[in-house]
C-alpha cells in the first residue's frame, strides 16, 4: 500500500521559471508528486517539456520560483543552511544524458570518479581514494586500470558507466538519472539499464529515472509521471498507465513507440496529440484527481467523466 | 590523383604489416581438427570491455602537433636566439656601451658614421654605438612586453574567470568595465606621463592599468560557453569547491585561446611602447628601446644615407611581432583537438 | 549491373588515418541496392555504417581514403571521382543526405524557403514566381501547414520535428533518385520519431524514391524498411528482406540487437544485453570482429573470417554458426518469441 511506504522526496507546488522576472518563461508550472523510498519514479516527456529542470530543481542547480522540494521531510528547496546542503550532496547524485559533455575531458578517469569524495570525506589517505576509485569502477563493470586513462578513449557506454560511478562513490540514497541512456546506442542501454537496477537492488537506491521515451521508462520504473509543457498530465503505477492510458498526450506517447516486428508494425495507427483538444477556460482551470487507486490524471470535469468511463 | 594513390598504398602498406596472414580453411582443418575448430571459445569478459583504448593524450597530441609545424619551429627558434643574444650581448668580448657617446680624434662626436668594421651599425646622431643600443634596445622592449603581458594574464584571467563564473558578480564587474573601457588608453598614457616620472615602470604600469580588461571580458565570454556544460554541473552536484572547478574544469580548457593572447599582448605591448615613445612622451633617449630607437630613426629617415638608424630597429620590431604572432596562433592550433587526428 | 540495382557497392574498403595510426573503417564491403527499395542500414556508432553511405557522395573525411573496390551508380564508378565538380553531378542531384540533426543542415541566416527555392532554381531550371511556387509546394508536401507564411520563416521559429521535415524539402525538391536518410530521427521526441518515418515513407512511394536508413535501432526501422543489413566492424553481418531478419535472425549480434530493445523488457527481469564494447579497428580484426563480445563464439571465429552462408535467396549471414559442422545453438528466448509471431514462415 502506498500510504505505508516512507516518503524520500516530496514535490510540492513546483514552480520553475527563466528569464528575466517581468517575461519569465514558465518551465516547470505548479507539479507535485512524491517519491516512495526504494521505488524507481519515471518522469516521462518530450523535449521542452520541464522534465530535465524539476531534476536539476530537486538537486538544487536551478533555483525554484514557488513551492519546496522536501527530501526525508525537510526543505532543501531555496535558502537552506550549510549542512542542509551538504546532506543534499551526501544523499542526492546525479547521472547525465551526454555521455561526451557530462566529463571532463582534460582530466583522467581516476580524478573524474573520486571529485565529490573531498567535499564528504576531508583528508582522506591517497591509498584508500585509489582503491575506492578502483572499487567504483569495478562496480560498473569497467576495469580498475582505466583510472589512468583519459574520457575519450572510451565508448559512449563506458563513459556513461564512469559518469554513474563518479555518482555512486558518493553512496547516495537517492539518484536522479536524467535520459541517462538516450544518447547511447541501443545495443548499449541494455547493459546500462541492466547495471542501474542491479545497483539499486544491491544498495536499495531510489531513482528519478527521466526519459522521453515510455518503452524505456516502463522497464524501470515502479510509477510513472508523464509530464508535457510544464504540468503533470498522469501519473500512475506503471503498469497501471499502460494498461489504461488515459490522457490523451499519454496515449500519443503509448502509440509511438516503435515495435520490432514488421507486420504489427505495419498496420499501427500513430495516434498524434493536439494540445488544443484540451483547452481549458481561465474561470474553469482543470482537476488532478485520482480516478483509480494510484492513477492521477489532469482533465476538466467532463473529461473526467469521459475517462472514468474507459475505465469500466 | 597520383598523391591519392600513394597515400593509400602507404596505408595498405602499414596496415598489412601488423596484419597476421589467416590461414585457409584447409590448414586450419588439418591443425586444430573439425571438431575443436568448431567448439565453443570460452568468453572473457575483460577481453570484450577492451576495446577502446587508443592511448591518446591532450598534452601529448598538442606538443606533437605544435613540433610538427615547421614554420612555427622555425619562428619559435628565431625568437629564442633573439631573446638569448639580446641576454648575452653586454657579456660578450669587443662590444660597446650603448650609452658611451664616441668622440674621435680631435674630441668630435663620431656621429652618423655609417655601418662598418668599428660600429657594426653604424652610430647615431651624437656618436652612440647603433648595435649596442639596439640589442639593449630590444631586451627593454622584450621586458616591458612580457611583463605587460603577463601582468594582463594574471590580472585578465582573475577577473575574467570570477566575471564569467560568480553569477552575482556579473552586474558589478559588466559597470565597472564599461566605465573603465571608455577611457581611452592614449589619454591615460599621457595623463600618467605627465604625473609620473617617465621610465620603464611607468610605462609598464599605465598600459597594465587597463591592458588587462580585454583579457577579462574576453575570458569572461569563454567562461559563459563552458560554465553550464553538464561536466561542470556534475562537479557542483559533488559539491566540488568553486575554485577547483574553476582550476580543474574551466581554465584547462582554455589554454589554447589564452595561450594565443598572451602571445599576441607581448608584441601588442611593444608597439604600445613604440607608439608612445613615438609621440614623444615615452622613455627617454637615455633608456635605449625600440620605440625610441625608431623615433630617432625616423627624424633622420629623409637622408638616404642615414636610413639604417630606421631600418635596423625595424628589422628587429618586425622579427619580434611576426614570431609571436605566429608561434602563438600555431599553438592555439596544435591546441585544437580538431588538429589531433593526423 | 544487375537491370533492377540502381547503387552497387563492390569489395569497398575504406581506410582512415588517425594520429599515425590507420584504422579499416570498411572492410571489403559489397551491397546492392535496388531499385525503389527501403534499405535500412544497422549498426553501433562506430560500425562504419555512416562512412559507407557517406562515400557514395564524397563526402568522407578529409583523412579517409577509398583504398578499394568500386560503387558503381549509371555505370559510372564514384570511386574515380576526384573532383568537386565531378561529385556536384551526383550528390543532392541523384542521392541527396537526411543528417541526424537538422539544425547543422540548415543555415540560421536565410528564411526556410529560400533555402527549398535555390535548390528548386539549382536542380529543377525553374525560375522568379514558378520556382517560388515550386518551393512552397515542397513546404506543403512535407507535411508543413500554412507553407505560404512559414516560406518567410528563420530555422530558429521551427520545431526540431518541422526542421527536420524543411531539411526533407530541401532534399527531395533536388528530384534525386536516392535518398539517405542519416539517423534522422535520433535528435527527436518518439512522437515526432514516427511521424518523420511516416513522411519518408510516404515521400518514397509518391516519388518513386530508392530510401536509404542508416540507424542503431532496429525498433525504428520495422516499419519503413523493406530490407535490412546489419553492419558490425566495418562488415555486414547477416542481410536480408524486413520479416527474414525481424522473425528470423541467424547472426548472434542481430539477436543481440534485438533482444536488448528496452520495449521487450519484463520488469524485475535483466534486459537481454550485448557484453563489452565495441571492437576497436585500430587493430586489424582477425577471424570474426565479433567473437570476443559473442557468448556463442566458436574457436574457428578468432581464427578465420566466416564467409556467408546463404538463408535464403534474400537472406545471408556470416557467421560460422550457419556451417553444417556447427553445433547447434537456440537463440535467446526473444528470438524464438519473434520466430513464433512469424508464424514461422521465414524460418
Amino acid at each position: 500500500m502506498p500510504e505505508k511506504r516512507e516518503k524520500l522526496v516530496e514535490v510540492q507546488n513546483l514552480t520553475v521559471t527563466f528569464g528575466p522576472r517581468r517575461r519569465a518563461f514558465k518551465a516547470v508550472d505548479d507539479v507535485s508528486f512524491d517519491i516512495y523510498k526504494g521505488e524507481t519514479f519515471g518522469l516521462v516527456g518530450e523535449s521542452g517539456s520541464g522534465k530535465t529542470t524539476i531534476g536539476r530543481a530537486i538537486i538544487r542547480v536551478n533555483p525554484v520560483a514557488g513551492g519546496v522540494v522536501k527530501y526525508r521531510g525537510e526543505v532543501i528547496s531555496g535558502r537552506v543552511s550549510r549542512e542542509t546542503d551538504q546532506r543534499v550532496i551526501r544523499n542526492i547524485q546525479m547521472v547525465f544524458q551526454d555521455p561526451i559533455s557530462s566529463l571532463n575531458e582534460r582530466a583522467k578517469v581516476d580524478y573524474i570518479v573520486s571529485e565529490g569524495l573531498a567535499s564528504i570525506h576531508k583528508h582522506m589517505p591517497e591509498a584508500e581514494r585509489k582503491e575506492r576509485v578502483a572499487k567504483a569502477l569495478q562496480d560498473v563493470g569497467l576495469l580498475p586500470e582505466f583510472a589512468s586513462r583519459f574520457p575519450h578513449e572510451f565508448s559512449g557506454g563506458q563513459r556513461q558507466r564512469i559518469g554513474i560511478a563518479r555518482a555512486l562513490i558518493m553512496e547516495p540514497e537517492f539518484v536522479i538519472a536524467d535520459e541517462p541512456i538516450s544518447a547511447l546506442d541501443v545495443s548499449i542501454r541494455a547493459q546500462v539499464l541492466n547495471l542501474m537496477s542491479a545497483l539499486q537492488k544491491e544498495r536499495g537506491l531510489t531513482y528519478l529515472f527521466i526519459a522521453h521515451d515510455l518503452s524505456v521508462v516502463r522497464f524501470i520504473s515502479d510509477r510513472i509521471a508523464v509530464i508535457y509543457q510544464g504540468k503533470l498530465m498522469e501519473l500512475a503505477d506503471s503498469e497501471q498507465l499502460f494498461a489504461h492510458p488515459l490522457h490523451p498526450y499519454t496515449r500519443a506517447l503509448l502509440s509511438a513507440i516503435p515495435m520490432p516486428d514488421p507486420v504489427t508494425e505495419r498496420k499501427k495507427k500513430l495516434l498524434v496529440y493536439d494540445p488544443a483538444q484540451n483547452k481549458y477556460p481561465a474561470n474553469d482551470p482543470p482537476l488532478w484527481e485520482e480516478l483509480e487507486p494510484g492513477h492521477f490524471v489532469r482533465g476538466s470535469q467532463r473529461e473526467m467523466d469521459e475517462y472514468r468511463k474507459m475505465l469500466l | 590523383m597520383v598523391i591519392f594513390r600513394r597515400r593509400a598504398d602507404e596505408l595498405g602498406d602499414k596496415l598489412n604489416a601488423k596484419l597476421e596472414q589467416e590461414l585457409d580453411m584447409e590448414t586450419l582443418l588439418a591443425q586444430e581438427g573439425e571438431e575443436k575448430l568448431f567448439s565453443f571459445a570460452e568468453f572473457s569478459s575483460e577481453a570484450s570491455e577492451k576495446g577502446g583504448y587508443s592511448n591518446y593524450s591532450y598534452w601529448r597530441s598538442t606538443v606533437r602537433a605544435f613540433l610538427r609545424n615547421k614554420t612555427a619551429m622555425f619562428f619559435l627558434f628565431l625568437m629564442a636566439a633573439t631573446l638569448i643574444f639580446s641576454l648575452i650581448q653586454p657579456f660578450l668580448p669587443g662590444q660597446k656601451d650603448a650609452l658611451l657617446i664616441h668622440n674621435g680624434e680631435y674630441g668630435l662626436p663620431l656621429n652618423n658614421i655609417p655601418p662598418g668594421k668599428e660600429f657594426w651599425f653604424g652610430t647615431n646622431a651624437i656618436g652612440q654605438d647603433l648595435w649596442a643600443r639596439i640589442w639593449a634596445g630590444t631586451r627593454t622592449s622584450l621586458f616591458i612586453g612580457f611583463t605587460v603581458a603577463f601582468v594582463e594574464a594574471v590580472v585578465g584571467i582573475l577577473v575574467g574567470v570570477l566575471w564569467g563564473y560568480v553569477r552575482k558578480l556579473d552586474f558589478l564587474f559588466t559597470e565597472l568595465y564599461n566605465v573603465l573601457d571608455n577611457i581611452p588608453q592614449t589619454l591615460l598614457l599621457i595623463l600618467l606621463s605627465y604625473i609620473m616620472r617617465p621610465g620603464v615602470s611607468t610605462i609598464i604600469f599605465a598600459m597594465s592599468l587597463t591592458g588587462w580588461l580585454g583579457m577579462a571580458r574576453f575570458i569572461r565570454n569563454q567562461i559563459i560557453i563552458i560554465r553550464d556544460r553538464d561536466y561542470n554541473l556534475a562537479s557542483r552536484c559533488l559539491g566540488v569547491p568553486t575554485g577547483r572547478i574553476i582550476f580543474r574544469n574551466l581554465l584547462p580548457y582554455l589554454v589554447s585561446v589564452i595561450t594565443l593572447r598572451m602571445a599576441l599582448a607581448i608584441p601588442g605591448a611593444i608597439g604600445g611602447e613604440v607608439f608612445v615613445t613615438y609621440i614623444g612622451i615615452g622613455l627617454p633617449v637615455s633608456i635605449p628601446s625600440l620605440g625610441n630607437l625608431l623615433q630617432t630613426g625616423r627624424s633622420v629617415m629623409q637622408m638616404a644615407s642615414l636610413r639604417y638608424q630606421m631600418f635596423f630597429p625595424a628589422i628587429l620590431l618586425a622579427v619580434i611581432t611576426v614570431s609571436f604572432y605566429i608561434i602563438g596562433n600555431s599553438f592555439a592550433d596544435a591546441a585544437d583537438p580538431k588538429s589531433h587526428v593526423n | 549491373m544487375k537491370e533492377n540495382v540502381i547503387l552497387s557497392f563492390e569489395d569497398l574498403d575504406i581506410r582512415f588515418s588517425l594520429r599515425g595510426q590507420v584504422l579499416n573503417a570498411i572492410r571489403g564491403v559489397s551491397l546492392d541496392v535496388y531499385r525503389g527499395e527501403s534499405l535500412a542500414i544497422v549498426g553501433e556508432s562506430g560500425s562504419g555504417k555512416s562512412v559507407f553511405t557517406k562515400s557514395a557522395i564524397g563526402l568522407l573525411d578529409a583523412n579517409g581514403t577509398i583504398a578499394g573496390g568500386h560503387i558503381w551508380y549509371n555505370d559510372k564508378d564514384l570511386v574515380t571521382f576526384r573532383t568537386e565538380k565531378e561529385w556536384l553531378t551526383i550528390r543532392g542531384k541523384e542521392i541527396a543526405m537526411v543528417m541526424q540533426d537538422p539544425m547543422t543542415s540548415l543555415n540560421p541566416l536565410i528564411p526556410v524557403g529560400d533555402q527549398i527555392l535555390e535548390a528548386v532554381v539549382l536542380h529543377q531550371g525553374l525560375r522568379g514566381a514558378a520556382a517560388k511556387r515550386a518551393a512552397v509546394e515542397a513546404l506543403r508536401a512535407v507535411g508543413i501547414q500554412e507553407p505560404e507564411r512559414r516560406y518567410k520563416q528563420y530555422p530558429h521559429e521551427f520545431s526540431g520535428g518541422m526542421r527536420q521535415r524543411v531539411v526533407i524539402a530541401i532534399a527531395i525538391a533536388c528530384r534525386p533518385k536516392i535518398l539517405i536518410c542519416d539517423e534522422p530521427t535520433t535528435a527527436l521526441d518518439v512522437t515526432i520519431q514516427a511521424q518523420i518515418l511516416d513522411l519518408i515513407k510516404e515521400l518514397q512511394q509518391k516519388l518513386e524514391l530508392t530510401t536509404i536508413y542508416i540507424t542503431h535501432d532496429l525498433g525504428v526501422v520495422a516499419n519503413v524498411a523493406d530490407r535490412i543489413a546489419v553492419m558490425y566492424a566495418g562488415d555486414f553481418v547477416e542481410v536480408g528482406r524486413c520479416e527474414e531478419v525481424f522473425y528470423d535472425p541467424r547472426h548472434p549480434y542481430t539477436w543481440a540487437l534485438l533482444s536488448s530493445l528496452p520495449q521487450l523488457g519484463v520488469k524485475g527481469e535483466n534486459l537481454y544485453s550485448i557484453r563489452g564494447t565495441p571492437p576497436n579497428l585500430f587493430y586489424a580484426v582477425k577471424g570474426d570482429a565479433f567473437a570476443p563480445r559473442n557468448p556463442w563464439a566458436l574457436k574457428i571465429d578468432y581464427l578465420k573470417r566466416p564467409p556467408y552462408f546463404q538463408v535464403s535467396e534474400t537472406h545471408k549471414a556470416r557467421t560460422w554458426l550457419l556451417d553444417p559442422r556447427a553445433p547447434k545453438v537456440d537463440p535467446p528466448e526473444h528470438i524464438r518469441q519473434l520466430r513464433e509471431k512469424g508464424g514461422g514462415r521465414y524460418a
